[in-house]
């Protein structure tokens, strides 16, 4: 009954995009104020050469599980004041599950341009392309660097409930501009995202919720060189997951399994350079979490560091061609947790990526890019291969054609 | 010496048609506005939005054109991108609630009209386009 209320609501979303898509972008009125509709969609499809990817069954023909669409209203009220709200749906494999979300909803006061607040639930700002990243139709490639941007972990990072202060001001004797963003709150995730779903396939456990207070901020540099900015970002989280354990491990069964972070960070570096029709990125992202697990019994350490330097150029209005290098390692620990006794091909994932965007028009697209990685880093921290779908054990490395069309208006 | 004045005469007719290039493209604003003038980052923040006001106070609401030469010249010649890549740009800010997308205008005349009876409207119209009612912004 939920799965057909779920498939309900997004056959529901996807009718109001398609319409909207006929019509391009909408606009209403309340009172003498505009409303703006927009929305946005992607269809893909993932072959691999062995291993399943992305909880999807891709390693056969392929898998097309992997949709998602944005629907969004918005409203300036007056030139200092914005508020808006934006439903976000997706199936990703095993993810997702078609529920749709509040992807954001809030309102934006912007008192002078070195102070602003924005107040409900808000995308957070982490590195370049975090509040970004389920906006296809402006990134090169079909699939972020997984380094940095895992797709199946997106809910881990992408809003929290609570509120930012953020602003920019240049800076004398031309030496650029600053921009800030401090942020608190409180972060929620879906049941339906990649840890609660890995931690079912190799421990039995079930989390009901998960998430707890965040703050953090960024701080971003616009260079006297013209195009280049450079920043860094710091996220510290608390979370609590809570649920059930069947007894998978040997450790006896947990009705009323937790576990609770200690340490919860993630510490982001960026740079980007834009000119002309040239982009160039790179990013190193380290998180760091302490938690105890089993309620207590025991605790766990993840230390995950990964980076990416990657870049597009468009050759012609229809063609822009991508590529990247993403590597992501898992670092042993002292503790429990990832342990030098792990093969070095569980412990890392190191992607090499070559893209190609058509435009079609103003408002779709179609991408297609090649994956080739060594290792699949499926040391217990979820990074893009799961047991789950792969009962049968991981190759060590994994080639992937990823096909992703998308529309947006 | 006929290679010397030939490469003066091809630099010159180049430089003409540069100045000429830019030149076809105008800034307008609404009367209230207090600038006289906008530097080319300014102008390139506000048609970006990544920023609201100009320097010296007041907000200022960028107007665009749907399409046509004139649009593609002033993103060629101010925002440095085409017209997909910009309109992507907005898009991501619509979808991260950082702003509203402009609003956009089928002609010059439109424009001009816009602009002229909203206040902080700033756009760009083609220079023969008649624009009483509004102010033209130098670009430095």
């Amino acid at each position: 009954m939920r799965l057909a209320v779920r498939e309900l609501m997004a056959g529901a979303m996807l009718t109001a995009l398609t319409l909207s898509i006929g019509l391009h972008a909408q606009e209403f009125k309340v009172g003498s104020k505009t409303v703006q509709v927009h929305g946005f969609g992607t269809q893909g499809f993932v072959h691999t050469n062995d291993n399943n990817w992305l909880t999807m069954n891709t390693s056969n023909i392929g898998s097309g599980a992997f949709t998602d669409m944005g629907l969004n209203m918005g409203m300036q009220i007056t030139p200092k004041l914005h508020i808006g709200g934006q439903f976000y749906d997706r199936k990703l494999g095993k993810l997702g599950d078609w529920e749709p979300l509040m992807d954001w909803a809030m309102m934006d006061y912007r008192v002078k341009p070195w102070l602003g607040f924005r107040v409900g639930k808000v995308k957070t700002v982490l590195g370049l392309f975090t509040d970004t990243q389920d906006m296809d139709f402006a990134n090169t490639f079909a699939l972020m660097p997984q380094s940095v941007y895992p797709i199946d972990l997106r809910d881990a990072s992408i809003a929290h409930e609570g509120g930012d202060v953020y602003g920019k001001e240049k800076l004398p004797n031309k030496l650029g501009s600053i921009a800030y963003t401090a942020y608190g709150g409180r972060r929620a995730d879906n049941m339906h995202s990649g840890y609660p779903y890995l931690l079912t396939g190799i421990a039995g456990i079930t989390l009901t919720s998960y998430g707890g207070p965040v703050f953090g901020g960024d701080f971003r540099w616009n260079t006297p060189v013209r195009g280049l900015t450079v920043g860094m970002s710091r996220l510290n989280e608390m979370i609590t997951g809570k649920g059930s354990y069947n007894g998978q491990l040997g450790i006896p069964a947990q009705p009323n399994y937790q576990e609770n972070s200690q340490h919860d960070w993630t510490n982001q570096y960026y740079g980007k350079y834009v000119k002309d029709k040239l982009h160039l990125e790179s990013e190193y992202r380290r998180y760091y979490r302490d938690q105890t697990i089993f309620s207590g019994i025991t605790w766990v350490v993840t230390d995950v560091r990964g980076w990416y330097m990657g870049g597009g150029y468009t050759v012609d209005k229809w063609l822009e061609l991508g590529s990247y290098y993403s590597h992501y390692r898992i670092i042993p620990s002292g503790g429990p947790g990832i342990s030098d006794s792990y093969p070095d091909a569980q412990r890392h994932d190191f992607d090499k990526v070559v893209t190609a965007k058509f435009t079609v028009n103003k408002y779709t697209y179609l991408k297609v890019e090649g994956h080739f990685m060594d290792g699949n880093a499926t040391a217990l921290y979820p990074a893009g291969f799961y047991a789950n779908v792969n009962p049968n054990g991981f190759a060590d490395n994994t080639n992937a054609l990823v096909v992703r069309a998308g529309f947006s208006f | 010496m006929k290679k010397l004045r030939f490469v003066i005469l091809l630099l010159a007719a180049a430089s003409i048609f540069a100045v000429h290039a830019q030149a076809q493209v105008i800034v307008i604003a609404n009367p209230g506005v207090k600038a006289t003038d906008i530097s080319k980052n300014d102008l390139r923040d506000v048609f970006t939005g990544a920023a609201t006001a100009l320097p010296g106070g007041g907000n200022v609401v960028p107007i665009l054109l749907k399409a046509g030469t004139v649009h593609e010249e002033f993103l060629q010649a101010y925002i440095g991108k085409n017209d997909t890549a910009y309109r992507a740009g907005w898009r991501s800010l619509v979808f991260s609630g950082q702003a509203s997308m402009p609003k956009s205008l089928d002609t010059d005349t439109a424009v001009v009209e816009f602009v002229a009876h909203n206040a902080g409207a700033i756009g760009y119209i083609g220079k023969s386009t008649a624009h009483e009612g509004v102010k033209v912004l130098a670009v430095r």
